[in-house]
């Protein structure tokens, strides 16, 4: 009865339903004002100071981190003095809530202006008619195109049109626990893939209830720089099919190592989805090393400051050391009433100024061409970030990426519960993932 | 019509027509809504095209393998937590009627968890149950008691961590029925139970003869309002498995919440969301049918 009487979950469920019904009953087609603005109703003309512009800016900056703090108190306020009659209006969304919030705030017309996402997200959005193609709207695109890491830059790619840009990037790298390695006799990180086997028999040799390695998950952000590393792919270059790719020899072959280094114990099983984090793991010396990004240092640093971790590439396989971008893109809606100012702001947010503040608070910039050496310089580790992010590749940027995830995920799993061979489980999810390319 | 109207005039319509301004917003607006999408390839972008499809999502519901597991699961859930509610909330509240001192502490600690938050209370579990000797009730196991050798995965084998969602759902609602029991024991005649003293019945025989006859039609309204709300069973599982491994704890929430909000495929949502109401409604109607056939019995 306290479910019913709370509905914790039908009632959410249902009330977000209504929202969707709401906003796409009235299907007019005319893009709503989004804000309370007085501007003149002609998107691309120069509001004048007098008619202040609204622009409402949604991202998921943590609220309490430097980051929203130097975002707010700082950069807006700059953007806002440079650019009269337009006030930028940010609005701090978790990310958990944030693609229910997007979905419910297009599809009841009342969208946002500029949007701060998930770089997997955009070909979702894009293809849904949300996004505005950023090539076609800013002159210079091509210009800032050059300027940015190729990866980031990718996952706004959807039918030959950029849908956006990369505000920020990160990636993964192998991170590992000084003491745990040179108790064991290691003097550094593993090179390639192959080395992997005998790393995890001395570190077993020394600390036998302790993990080589602590991964999370078996989602594509975990899988996919083994599959990559290894020469393996999803799909083909065109994302047409994933018969030959997912199920080839590459593929199964990485899958197969993940397999032996679990059975062997070398690899948590955190992988499963549950037990000490990856981050708690590696603090108590449970895990030895991790695949994870420059959040890592700061997290373990605070509950175990005298833990000195160590930042290497993700060794290397046949194709060579890949990790997997991660990051945010910023994008402009195609319902936003004033887009010529969203544009400005997203000129702004992708500029130097903007991207090297951000920097300063450990916010790895998106664009090749700035100095970094004072980041660099103020977080060493990051020298190894910077140079993953040269190989690093994004997701497959389509709008099936989600389902397609899911079904990664479920592979995985069977994979390593032993339900399914990792040919077999391949050759089911290539199958799932073909279905959802021929939609 | 007019004669009735003419009898109490408007006024009595214009008292109903607040709550009926809220039913009609809330309830009836949804889920004419809900249909609505349920009948559309629904996109929800303004402007965009809706094509109707007719039934082919309520077709589409039969054939889809995973729903059919998930409405098992939601099933287990709803027989065993409405199972255990039933059987703790009685025996907590026949238990505290016996009880001389403390009885209103003893009734408000076991309420508390009922007014705790699902979702404090889902991670709370999560962390009791964490599959590592980290995790409360392996620490007991491994640890303290020396059960088992080594920590059970709990949440990483559907078996298990089904436990620990059924061990929520009972623990939560506990408290809900006990206070339902209460409120209907107190209102059995006391001198009842003196004619079954008198007729030599023990205190067991009392209960089996007098209590239990006399709560039958609280215990099938209880069960009637644990049902409807065991079948809307999301947070939970959202929070302590997300739905897996692999899917198989998922419940029919948490796919529905998958298909509206991950797969964006709205019509379908709608679809499930109308199979689970009507599938409720009918164990419901089963249920209250049973309760009225119990009350004419008895």
């Amino acid at each position: 009865m306290s479910q019913l009487r709370s509905a914790p979950g039908a009632t959410w469920i249902i009330l977000a339903l209504i929202v969707a019904a709401c906003g796409s009953s009235g299907q007019t087609g005319q893009p709503t004002p989004s804000s309370n603005s007085t501007a003149s109703p002609n998107p691309t003309s120069k509001p004048s100071p007098a008619e202040t512009v609204t622009i409402n800016f949604w991202h998921n900056y943590n609220e309490d981190s430097p980051e929203n703090e130097v975002l707010v108190n700082k950069l807006i306020p700059q953007f806002e003095d440079t650019h009269p009659g337009i006030k930028v209006v940010p609005l701090t969304i978790p990310y958990p809530d944030f693609r229910r919030k997007l979905i419910t705030s297009i599809s009841g017309g009342n969208a946002p202006d500029v949007i701060r996402i998930d770089a997997t997200w955009v070909p979702e959005f894009a293809d849904m008619g949300a996004l505005v193609a950023l090539d076609q709207e800013m002159s210079e695109f091509a210009a800032l195109k050059a300027t940015v890491y190729p990866g980031p830059l990718g996952s706004n790619l959807w039918k030959d049109h950029y849908y956006g840009l990369p505000l920020d990037t990160n990636t993964k790298v192998w991170i590992y626990n000084d003491s745990l390695y040179s108790a064991a006799g290691i003097s550094s990180a593993p090179a390639t893939i192959g080395d992997l086997d005998g790393l995890c028999a001395n570190l077993k040799k020394a600390n036998p209830d302790s993990y080589m390695l602590g991964l999370e998950s078996t989602q594509g952000w975990v899988m996919l720089p083994w599959i990559w590393s290894s020469g393996g792919e999803i799909t083909d270059e065109a994302i047409t099919t994933a018969s030959g790719y997912l199920n080839g020899p590459k593929t199964v072959g990485a899958y197969e190592t993940l397999l032996r280094l679990y059975d062997q114990g070398c690899i948590a099983p955190l992988i499963l989805g549950d037990g000490v984090d990856a981050f708690s793991g590696i603090g108590q010396g449970l895990y030895a090393s991790l695949d994870n990004g420059p959040w890592t240092y700061p997290i373990v640093a605070g509950a175990h400051p005298e833990l000195k971790l160590t930042a290497a590439l993700f060794p290397a396989g046949a194709a060579g050391s890949i990790d997997i971008v991660g990051g945010q893109d910023v994008n402009v809606l195609t319902q936003s009433a004033h887009k010529a100012e969203a544009l400005e702001f997203v000129r702004f947010l992708v500029g130097s100024d903007f991207q090297l503040a951000m920097g300063g608070v450990g916010v790895i910039p998106v664009r090749q061409d700035l100095d970094v050496s004072s980041l660099v310089a103020s977080q060493p580790y990051m020298s190894v970030f910077f140079d993953q992010l040269k190989t690093a590749r994004a997701r497959l940027a389509h709008p099936g990426w989600s389902d397609m995830d899911r079904i990664l995920t479920d592979a995985g799993q069977l994979i390593l519960r032993h339900e399914q061979s990792p040919q077999a489980a391949l050759d089911d999810a290539a199958t799932k993932i073909n279905e959802i390319l021929g939609d | 019509m007019s004669g009735r109207l003419s009898r109490g005039g408007l006024v009595p319509y214009l008292f109903v027509l607040p709550g009926l301004a809220v039913l009609g917003v809330w309830l009836v607006f949804p889920l004419v809504s809900a249909l609505q999408m349920s009948l559309h390839d629904w996109d929800i972008v303004p402007g965009s095209k809706s094509p109707f499809v007719g039934l082919d999502h309520y077709a589409q519901l039969v054939s889809d393998p995973l729903l059919l597991s998930t409405l098992a699961n939601t099933v287990a859930y709803v027989i065993v937590t409405v199972a255990g509610q039933l059987a703790l909330g009685l025996a907590a509240a026949l238990g505290l009627e016996s009880v001389r001192r403390g009885r209103v502490l003893l009734r408000t600690l076991y309420f508390v968890p009922v007014v705790t938050s699902w979702v404090v209370a889902a991670l709370m579990f999560r962390y009791l149950f964490n599959s590592s000797s980290a995790g409360m009730v392996n620490h007991l196991l491994v640890s303290v008691l020396g059960i088992v050798g080594r920590p059970v995965p709990w949440l990483n084998e559907a078996g298990t961590a089904f436990i620990a969602i059924f061990a929520l759902g009972i623990w939560k609602g506990v408290g809900f029925a006990m206070v339902l029991f209460i409120a209907a024991l107190q209102a059995i005649p006391e001198e009842l139970y003196d004619a079954a003293a008198i007729d030599g019945a023990s205190r067991r025989r009392a209960i089996r003869s007098v209590t239990l006859p006399l709560l039958a039609p609280t215990i099938v309204m209880t069960a009637v309002m644990l049902t409807i709300g065991a079948f809307q069973v999301f947070i939970p599982v959202a929070l302590i498995t997300g739905g897996g491994p692999v899917h198989r704890t998922e419940v029919i929430l948490t796919y529905l919440y998958d298909v509206a909000f991950r797969q964006l495929d709205f019509g379908y949502a709608g679809a499930i969301s109308f199979a689970l109401a009507g599938l409720v409604f009918a164990i419901s109607q089963i249920q209250l049918r049973f309760m009225r056939q119990s009350a004419l019995a008895g």
